[in-house]
């Protein structure tokens, strides 16, 4: 495989971290517009991690997600009893705060005879361990690949257990699950921790991808795009948000098949594909039709 | 020192017209249709570039530009409504399932109108001819231009005249009735999906003399004008309190104001902190909005 | 899937770094064409200042407000006539600002982040 291919297939499968992250959010009925934010902190914790304070990648990454889920908490904390409207804006307000914070945060470091660390929105250079280490890129992909299948292994547990089916439960119907004995607020708040967690998890191994990472990295339509992700593949399983990044980066983007049109394209069939599909292509429905005609067989 | 506060304060109410007049048509929708519509800013920036089509390619007055603004932005959202909205209109078994679906919908024609935008125009940025050369008003040590001047008026008239609309005429009936009941509405004769295409129609055309009066204010269009007036829109709903036309004028004014005097004490970035920071804590401690808080009721669309 | 598991092991071994940091001055000029530009990349390392002649150089773009969307083909860069001087011809897909990502192979390995700015003539 060529560098081309290689660099798109690893940005599908970073990307979709961030996908799953408010996928997961969906399905327990809230929409966040702020998932981004906690890719960032993830990027800047581990990214500070390895390249100023000489960690080594795992630890950093461990440290990225811890972070990543504490903040998403501390967002949570305040916001969950939000709906619809009132949560997505109040997470748009949290993510641009973080996103400022990260263009007037300023922390470097000489390391090798060259600056290193967060400059403001100058952005942040020299996220090298992985390069360091001689990792080749297709090395890489196999580890972000891997990760990525762990991560959807425990999306596939969860949603076999009690667990998932009462996360289905708040999202569905929130006064119907209270009533069965869930603590909404509780559940809903592990919810918000787990994704920011992910979220993070994906920032790190972008930002080692990338070796360079900036405030602007971070913004709504980073957001936006990854929420939409999973509306359009379907919010009936893990495999949908993927099959959003999928079509979207993978066929649409790196293509060319429409040059410059790509998202006049993409934007019309998003809204059509809705308006049949209202849950995505794979919905809930079409997830029980593909179980049972596998356990039939 | 006093004179630097009643300056700022005087520019942030400018400022906050032009949210305001932005957060109008926002409201606007989201008080029928209980559903946001993201594609509000670009549908705005289509009529932007029409008139800067039209401005490069006849040179018409200022009437004309303005015309072809409202226009432009009128035909956009009433896209993005056959598109994004009416065909969810009638899920009524999961409303918020739909409310989702039509806003990821909005999102999409926002990044397709956005690009058709840059697709039509290419440019980072086009001059736009000012609405008023002269120079700005002199209130004794304080200055005033004309440009935000219109806007107050503007904002003031739109909002006087939604609610004359809303309580003193049959369509005003009608859109009451589905807003209240919209089943019984529809047995009622009333036509629903054209009450909510005209409520579309005429909250993209008072985007679109936002859209105006903010581009001839700057003298300048980018394609960012879309996400900008988006959320500048939300943002100021949402401070004003959800669907009620009073909350969105004193959301605006009130980010208006809050921007002005933080720009001025700490900077662009903290600006931008402090704006986010009070929406931040408003949504988590006092949801219903400055409206409801200072009128000591519940929003009245809630 | 094992090969990845013991690369997740073995990232855990701290091993030597590579070589030197490098770092490029890259100048790029409009061409007749949009969004066509020809870039001068001048390599050396960022201590010594030595100039990096004989390296194998590709520059790729993406546009930091769009991470992970924007994937543009990366090119080759041909050596130059100087010494540590190379040259490139990039497609970007519009206006706007870029990262382009040097990545440096051969007798050094290394990648380099620079920003540039793409702006349409005045015409």
């Amino acid at each position: 495989m060529d560098e081309f291919a290689l660099g798109v297939l690893t940005n599908i499968a970073l990307f979709s971290f961030l996908a799953l992250s408010a996928y997961l959010l969906l399905i327990a009925g809230e929409m966040s517009f702020g998932q981004q934010a906690f890719f960032g902190v993830g990027a800047y914790a581990a990214g500070i991690g390895t390249a100023m304070w000489g960690w080594p990648m795992p630890l950093a990454a461990a440290f990225a997600m811890a972070l990543g889920a504490g903040t998403a908490w501390l967002v949570g904390l305040p916001t969950i009893r939000l709906r619809g409207l009132y949560f997505a804006m109040a997470t748009l307000a949290a993510a641009e705060m973080f996103r400022i914070l990260f263009e007037l945060l300023h922390y470097q470091r000489e390391i090798d005879g060259d600056l290193v660390g967060p400059d403001g929105t100058q952005g942040f250079r020299g996220i090298r361990w992985v390069l360091e280490r001689g990792f080749e890129p297709h090395e890489y992909l196999a580890l972000v690949t891997a990760i990525l299948a762990l991560v959807l292994a425990g999306f596939a547990l969860v949603a076999r257990s009690r667990l998932g089916a009462r996360i289905r439960m708040v999202g569905e119907d929130p006064e119907l699950a209270a009533v069965f004995g869930v603590d909404v607020a509780r559940l809903k708040l592990g919810v918000v921790a787990a994704a920011g967690a992910l979220a993070a998890l994906g920032g790190a191994l972008y930002a080692h991808h990338n070796t360079y990472i900036e405030p602007r990295n971070f913004d709504i339509m980073l957001g936006v795009h990854s929420l939409a992700y999973g509306l359009i593949g379907g919010l009936g399983t893990a495999a949908g948000p993927l099959l959003g990044v999928l079509i979207d980066i993978g066929l649409l983007e790196s293509t060319r098949v429409f040059q410059g049109w790509r998202m006049v394209v993409f934007g019309g069939l998003v809204a059509v594909l809705l308006i049949v599909r209202p849950r995505g292509l794979l919905d809930e429905a079409v997830v029980n039709r593909i179980k049972r005609a596998l356990s039939t067989r | 020192m006093a004179a630097d506060f009643a300056q700022n304060t005087l520019d942030g109410v400018m400022l906050g017209s032009a949210y305001a007049l932005l957060a109008l048509g926002f409201t606007l929708i989201f008080g029928v249709l209980r559903r946001a519509n993201l594609a509000y800013g670009p549908a705005i920036l289509l009529g932007a570039y029409a008139a800067t089509w039209a401005n490069l390619t006849f040179r018409p007055g200022q009437f004309v530009l303005a015309l072809v603004t409202i226009a432009g932005a009128t035909v956009a959202g009433a896209y993005v409504e056959r598109l994004c909205f009416a065909p969810h209109a009638r899920r009524t078994r999961s409303r918020d399932a739909a409310a989702i679906a039509s806003m990821v919908a909005s999102f999409a024609l926002w990044m397709q109108l956005e690009e058709l935008a840059t697709l039509w125009l290419p440019k980072h940025l086009y001059s736009f001819p000012p609405l008023y050369d002269g120079p700005p008003l002199a209130l004794g040590p304080l200055t005033l231009r004309v440009e935000y001047l219109a806007m107050l008026v503007c904002a003031a008239a739109a909002c006087f005249g939604l609610h004359r609309l809303l309580s003193r005429t049959r369509f005003g009936l009608a859109v009451r009735a589905v807003v209240d009941q919209p089943d019984a509405a529809r047995l009622a004769g009333i036509n629903v999906p054209r009450v909510m295409l005209l409520v579309f129609a005429l909250a993209s055309a008072l985007g679109g003399l936002a859209g105006y009066l903010i581009v001839a204010a700057h003298e300048q269009v980018t394609p960012m004008l879309g996400m900008w007036s988006t959320l500048k829109g939300m943002i100021a709903m949402m401070l004003g309190g959800l669907g009620s036309l009073p909350g969105a004028v004193i959301g605006g004014v009130a980010l208006g104001l809050l921007e002005a005097h933080s720009q001025w004490l700490a900077g662009p970035q903290y600006r931008d902190l402090v704006a986010y920071l009070v929406l931040f804590a408003l949504l988590a401690f006092r949801p219903v909005g400055l409206w409801a808080m200072l009128a000591r009721k519940p929003a009245a669309a809630d | 899937m094992k090969r990845a598991f013991a690369l997740m092991l073995l990232v855990a071994a701290p091993t030597a770094a590579l070589g030197q940091r490098l770092d490029a001055e890259v100048d790029c000029k409009p061409t007749k064409h949009d969004l066509v530009y020809d870039c001068r990349v001048v390599l050396k390392e960022v201590k010594s200042g030595r100039l990096v002649s004989g390296a194998l150089l590709s520059i790729g773009a993406d546009m930091p407000s769009m991470p992970m969307a924007h994937n543009i083909k990366p090119v080759r860069a041909e050596p130059g006539a100087a010494p540590g001087e190379y040259t490139a011809r990039i497609e970007l897909e519009m206006f706007g600002d870029w990262a382009l990502k040097l990545n440096v192979r051969g007798p050094v390995r290394d990648v380099i982040v620079k920003k540039f700015s793409a702006r349409e003539p005045d015409r």
